[in-house]
């Protein structure tokens, strides 16, 4: 079952096709708020499950999470991370208010088109049929939240590969986290497609 | 007071008074804690799936069916028989509201209490469900089991057991 390692050369295309996914991801959230977004280097790790989450920043801090889970040819949730105040600060740009449904309704909005735009890139590269579903949202506790989406998604294994990049709004001091987060057999069909298979 | 942190799949157990096992943000998760009737013994396990299937796990708490006995094994290993056990819950929320795919926290709930169900433990008290995700604290000695909410106050799951008085006539 578990045999999620990976070796370098793996994790680096991961990582290149996180990098063009984000790319894409950023400039979607930069033309929707109107402002210029900096995307961060991404990481790809295999982490140890209770790792990751920890890995995610201290688990009692209240953030927004909107997942969306990908299917068809490649089995992933995505995972949008906001805390409170970006999520506050997103929603004024967009002349909502993060409490309440106009809010949600816009983080969901966001998840979805940020979604959309990372999964659509590495869909025509690597000639995925890719399907979403519709954004889910939760304003709880980060560990609740990374640790539901892991859980659902481990399948049993003891070991997750995360893809995350940083979008930071330029000029508002506010960011977004995105986490691609495949299932072990989703991975193996990414690696499969750029030729880097087992 | 030493809080030792039971991470998502571990598990713990102490009797040392003073101690407090914690489960940080339990979302789909089970935090199951066994409470010795006296206090003096507590374990916890962080559940995250309901069932094994069969396979082997490289932590004893991630499974509803390989967690449970794990901690009546540990239990018993401190000299406490299942008779002597209280269970508390908390966790096992449905998250995302709105989602039908990714929630397994009501399957974890259900698994967990079967689990306890077939062995005889009496659920004292719960905090599960819903859509908020929970912090749980079991303080060793006491016995007593706390939960909290993301931006609420800390509630009493499981009140200090009471300790007999020395000395003092029943009926006094």
């Amino acid at each position: 079952m578990s045999r999620l390692h990976y070796t370098d050369l793996q994790l680096d295309a991961l990582r290149e096709l996180a990098n063009i996914g984000s790319g894409t991801a950023g400039t979607a959230l930069s033309s929707l708020l109107g402002r210029p977004v900096v995307i961060s280097v991404p990481n790809a790790a295999a982490l140890e499950l209770a790792d990751a989450v920890e890995a995610a920043g201290d688990p009692e801090d209240v953030v927004w999470g909107i997942a969306v889970t990908v299917g068809v040819d490649l089995d992933a949730t995505a995972l949008l991370l906001v805390c409170e105040d970006d999520a506050d600060a997103i929603c004024a740009m967009l002349g909502v208010d993060a409490d309440n449904e106009g809010g949600r309704s816009a983080l969901q909005e966001i998840g979805n088109i940020l979604v959309a735009s990372y999964v659509g890139a590495l869909a025509t590269m690597a000639g995925f049929e890719l399907e979403l579903q519709p954004p889910v949202a939760a304003r709880d506790m980060l560990g609740a939240v990374v640790a539901t989406v892991l859980a659902s998604n481990s399948d049993g294994h003891d070991l997750a590969l995360l893809l995350e990049s940083e979008l930071e709004v330029e000029g508002a001091a506010c960011s977004v986290s995105f986490m691609l987060l495949p299932t072990p057999e989703g991975v193996d069909e990414l690696l499969n497609r750029i030729g880097l298979g087992a | 007071m030493p809080e030792l942190v039971v991470r998502m799949g571990e598990l713990a157990i102490s009797t040392t008074t003073g101690d407090v096992l914690v489960c940080i943000g339990l979302g789909s998760c089970i935090g199951l804690a066994l409470v010795a009737r006296s206090g003096q013994a507590c374990g916890v396990a962080h559940v995250m799936l309901p069932d094994s299937g069969g396979r082997r796990a490289d932590k004893a708490g991630k499974f509803a069916d390989l967690a449970l006995p794990a901690l009546l094994d540990g239990m018993a290993r401190v000299g406490v028989g299942p008779h002597s056990l209280d269970a508390v819950l908390a966790g096992g929320a449905q998250m995302f509201e709105g989602s039908t795919g990714i929630e397994i926290g009501a399957r974890n709930e259900a698994a967990v209490r079967a689990g306890l169900a077939a062995a005889g433990i009496p659920v004292a008290a719960a905090a599960t469900g819903g859509n908020n995700g929970r912090t749980m604290r079991v303080e060793v000695g006491a016995g007593s089991v706390t939960v909290r909410e993301a931006g609420a106050d800390e509630e009493t799951l499981r009140p200090p057991s009471t300790k007999p008085l020395r000395g003092e006539a029943p009926w006094a």
